[in-house]
């Protein structure tokens, strides 16, 4: 019964991911794609008010009758209600993320309602994470939906689904939405080895100094695409050729996380541990680049630089299979 | 959400909704099932407050086997109505006490909702129906709180809620409750329940006891004349005709034989509906001799009474003809019906002295009745309703002892002293009079106007209603019971009677009870055959019915659509950038595209410049646009009108006098 039930979720899956096609983000519900049908609960109700039509019209009794139209037709204007709570609303969706092995990979989605009445408990159901959120009237919410992702690689979700019940739980409506998702899943981070330390390590100065924020190192030639923070406003001021304020680093070494300093260790084993590494050199705030067969990343910081190694090691290998 | 636990606010508010559903039930469920029902609720209840999780399962199921088994001794079935009521209050009741998930709170609900509507099965009041639909709304509230996760509804919005989905489904309902078929008999019949037998008449008359029929002033039917309505004099309606008298009690005696004595009907007919009341027996109480009527499985028996298969249950209504006036087309009475009303009375010895003595004084039949409607006028008799109680002898008491009575102790000393003098006589119970209602031009006869008089055989002529009330209290007949009675009465009615605008609100409510009972209650396939001929719909039948209640539905489904889709429709802001946007882009085609820094106002003039032949329309349909964007809330509403405004605007892509240069 159950891989019945999910044989035809999934074909009515891809048959509204073929109805609609790829969707861009940010998308509005319209109702041509909003699917409804009652819930066990509704179909329990329904038989109730089958039976109280049938005692009506038994009893020939209009007061009775009287009662159980109006039942079935609240019934119906819920169906009408349910259907509306997804009408029209907007859902956004940071489409990368990252995560961990064994952990949650988490999707920012934001659902905002323009509309005068409230949205409420509408439920996002991603692969296997799901969360439920009101969205009250004229306002929007932030709802994140933690996906679990066991295994390092990448993950793609390719649809995900906005439900709801309310109101009552007689009816549930629906919606797909084809938006593909990517995570990210790094190793797990773990591993016994310490740090490698900083190539040239106590020498202050050096040839490969590595351009920072921290100190005045003198003024260059301006290059298209530097931060305007940076511009040296008063000597273009003079009159003179743009010139750029030069900084360096206070910790100047950069360390290289090295997939060759894991000597006989299995893959995963050097990953996890490469992983650990660049987490502890983000925390320590030093400057790192990352090197695994077939792929350099130059020593930098920040987090664009961290989920660039992450990244880098999540993928390590998928390529080849 | 399923399994999620439930709190005590949620149990609380459920078994209130319950106990709310289970009031409608009082007068007829037993009332050890209603205190079942609330020891059950309130117990859980009180686990869930005390934080305690549901009783275990052994407790449970022995306490459900225990309830179920005691129906089933009190009811001997769980078949029909109250058995089956009593049952689903039971199973409310066992659910709410086991419930440990929101989907045992769920299964109470549809109980809650399924007990509304069987309070209503056999009820007719309008009443019962506005408590019920209130109790239901707050159920479907409760189930809104049930049913939501956070930010969990407040009871207000809930409330409010609710009550706009019972408004916005009460057009679906009208249209459903009018256009959907009616059987004409049930699918299967329900065994009917004697318990509730409602007051009436009885089919057999004790003048010794005392009676509260006569304080009764619940209605036992209404009367509409179509044509002319009979004198007060003449205004009887026959109910169970009494033939067997041990000298205390009179009965029916003989079963009624479903061969009606044929008559000689005399004097105008009279054309009448009848709104019966539900009473406990078969008879309908039809005007004096009927002639025709209008009702399923309807005959007359050898009394002449009318009469139906089953007893009247339900109220109905009953189209007949009747004559006031009949004589007998048979000359003599057959010889065991004549042995049955001479029957001599086995008591009552002064009596049968009393009636010897004035017959030797009065061999003619007609002398002789005459004599004692004399002795009743002459002599100190008193009409009450509140007599002394009599004994075994009862007819002797009366008539040389107490000498007070109401109408069933003159019409049984009456006929005993006609059998007692070998005439053939018998006493008829049923009604007279009644209350003219101007308001709703209908006569209602209440228990109160409940009465007896007597038969008499004449030789040539038939039977022949004698009335000896009239003898003593000519007022009881011609005005009604009311009238007669003066010392004795309650003060409660004397009161009434003396306050003219009481007794006229009375009459209005009355009046607007009918018209509820005529509309709502006893709305049928007739008048739902009469709807569609109302709407014109050619040649109605059922099948025609069907399809109006498609299209109707049709119609109704879009409005409500519309209705609840217009509220997450694009906000009039939207509204008005689109109109404008379609402005625009309607201008752009003939060459007039608007600047990507252009403002409305800016747009108008170089418009005005470049193509003077579109300028008023143009300016003004952008001098519009200012205003609703920028004139805040109150230009709102007129945002349609703009856009149909755009709609309708189509430039021409050049000017009528093309300048060239």
């Amino acid at each position: 019964m159950a891989t019945l039930r999910q044989a035809a979720i999934d074909k009515l899956r891809a048959w509204a991911a073929r109805r609609h096609g790829r969707d861009s983000l940010p998308i509005k519900i319209h109702r041509r794609r909003v699917y409804i049908l009652p819930t066990r609960f509704g179909i329990m109700l329904a038989l109730v008010l089958l039976a109280m039509l049938v005692a009506g019209l038994n009893y020939n009794s209009n007061l009775g009758l009287a009662f159980a139209f109006l039942l079935m037709s609240v019934g119906l204007v819920i169906m009408h209600h349910c259907n509306r709570n997804m009408l029209g609303l907007q859902v956004d969706v940071n489409t990368e993320a990252d995560a961990f092995a064994g952990r949650d990979a988490n999707f920012e989605f934001v659902l905002r309602n323009d509309s005068k009445v409230d949205r409420r408990d509408v439920e996002i159901r991603c692969s296997t994470g799901a969360a439920v959120r009101s969205v009250l009237a004229h306002s929007n919410e932030t709802v994140r939906v933690a996906v679990p992702v066991p295994q390092r690689g990448v993950v793609s979700i390719a649809q995900f689904e906005l439900r709801t019940r309310y109101p009552f739980g007689w009816f549930y409506a629906w919606t797909y939405v084809q938006g593909s998702l990517t995570a990210y899943v790094a190793p797990a981070p773990a591993g016994t080895r310490a740090l490698p330390a900083a190539a040239g390590a106590g020498t202050v100065a050096s040839p490969s100094q590595v351009r920072g924020e921290d100190d005045f190192a003198g003024l260059r030639a301006y290059q298209p695409g530097v931060s305007l923070k940076h511009m040296a406003w008063k000597v273009l001021a003079r009159g003179a050729e743009p010139a750029v304020r030069s900084y360096t680093m206070s910790a100047a070494q950069p360390e290289w996380l090295d997939w060759s300093l894991l000597e006989g260790h299995d893959t995963e084993t050097r990953l996890s541990q490469l992983c650990l590494w660049v987490l502890e050199s983000e925390a320590a705030q030093r400057i790192f680049g990352l090197r695994i067969p077939g792929k350099e990343i130059l020593p930098a910081r920040g987090a664009a630089h961290r989920f660039a190694c992450l990244r880098a090691l999540a993928e390590y290998g998928l390529g080849d299979a | 959400m399923n399994s999620k636990s439930v709190s005590y606010e949620q149990l609380l508010a459920i078994f209130a909704c319950l106990a709310l559903a289970l009031i409608a039930h009082v007068e007829s469920l037993p009332l050890w099932v209603l205190a079942a029902v609330a020891v059950l609720g309130a117990f859980r209840v009180l686990l869930a407050y005390r934080e305690r999780a549901a009783p275990s399962a052994p407790i449970r199921l022995s306490v459900a086997a225990l309830t179920v088994a005691m129906v089933f001794l009190q009811f001997r079935t769980f078949n029909g109505l109250s058995a089956g009521t009593a049952l689903l209050a039971l199973m409310a009741g066992l659910k709410l006490f086991e419930t440990r998930t929101q989907r045992d709170m769920y299964i109470t609900t549809l109980c809650i909702y399924f007990l509304s509507l069987s309070a209503l099965l056999e009820s007719d009041s309008f009443w019962l129906l506005a408590y019920l639909m209130v109790v239901c709304w707050l159920t479907t509230a409760t189930l809104l709180r049930l049913t939501s996760t956070v930010p969990l509804p407040d009871w207000q919005h809930s409330l409010r809620y609710s009550a706009r989905l019972f408004g916005q489904a009460l057009p679906l309902a009208l249209a459903f409750w009018l256009f959907f078929p009616r059987l004409a008999g049930p699918l299967w019949q329900m065994p009917s329940d004697s318990g509730n037998a409602t007051s009436g008449l009885s089919d057999s008359m004790s003048p010794g006891d005392i009676s509260d029929l006569a304080q009764s002033d619940d209605v036992a039917f209404r009367v509409h004349f179509s044509g002319a309505t009979p004198p007060a004099q003449e205004r009887y309606y026959r109910g169970p005709v009494l033939h067997d008298f041990d000298g205390r009690t009179w009965k029916q005696g003989r079963p009624a034989i479903l061969n009606a004595p044929k008559l000689l009907l005399q004097g105008p007919a009279y054309r009448y509906t009848l709104s019966v009341e539900a009473h406990a027996h078969n008879w309908i109480f039809a005007l004096d001799w009927p002639a025709r009527w209008d009702l399923p499985g309807g005959s007359l028996n050898s009394d002449n009474t009318l009469i139906q298969p089953g007893p009247v249950s339900r109220p109905m209504d009953v189209a007949a003809t009747s004559y006031t006036r009949a004589t007998q087309a048979q000359d003599a009475l057959n010889p065991a019906a004549r042995h049955q009303d001479v029957h001599p009375p086995p008591a009552n010895p002064r009596a049968v002295q009393l009636a010897q003595t004035l017959r030797n004084a009065h061999p003619d039949d007609l002398d002789y009745v005459h004599a004692v409607l004399e002795m009743f006028a002459q002599q100190a008799f008193y009409y009450t309703l509140t007599p002394p109680k009599l004994g075994n002898d009862s007819v002797d008491e009366f008539l040389f002892d107490t000498k007070r009575g109401f109408c069933g102790h003159y019409a049984s000393a009456f006929t005993v002293l006609m059998r007692a003098a070998n005439i053939p006589a018998r006493v008829v119970t049923g009604y007279q009079g009644g209350t003219f209602n101007p308001f709703g031009n209908y006569w209602i006869v209440r228990q109160s106007d409940a009465h007896a008089w007597a038969e008499v055989w004449f030789a040539g002529a038939g039977w022949m209603r004698v009335d000896p009330t009239s003898a003593i209290a000519p007022s009881r007949v011609e005005h009604g019971a009311n009238e007669a009675v003066s010392a004795d009465e309650p003060l409660a009615r004397r009161w009434q009677r003396q306050t003219p605008w009481l007794l006229e609100t009375r009459l209005r409510l009355d009046a607007l009870r009918q018209l509820w009972r005529e509309r709502i209650l006893l709305f049928d396939q007739d008048s739902q055959q009469h709807l569609l001929e109302w709407l014109n719909v050619p040649e109605p039948d059922a099948e025609k019915l069907v399809i109006v209640l498609t299209v109707v539905l049709g119609l109704v489904f879009g409005w409500l659509t519309w209705q609840v889709r217009r509220e997450v429709d694009a906000s009039p802001k939207e509204l008005l950038l689109r109109a404008y946007a379609r402005l625009c882009a309607k201008l752009a085609a003939v060459g007039m595209p608007r600047l990507p820094h252009e403002g409305a106002e800016d747009y108008a003039q170089r418009i005005a410049s470049r193509r003077p032949d579109l300028a008023p329309v143009v300016g003004a349909l952008l001098r519009r646009y200012s205003h609703l964007r920028y004139a805040g809330a109150a230009a709102r509403p007129t945002v349609g009108q703009f856009d149909a405004a755009v709609r309708a605007f189509r430039p021409k892509s050049t000017p009528p006098d093309s300048r060239e240069s």
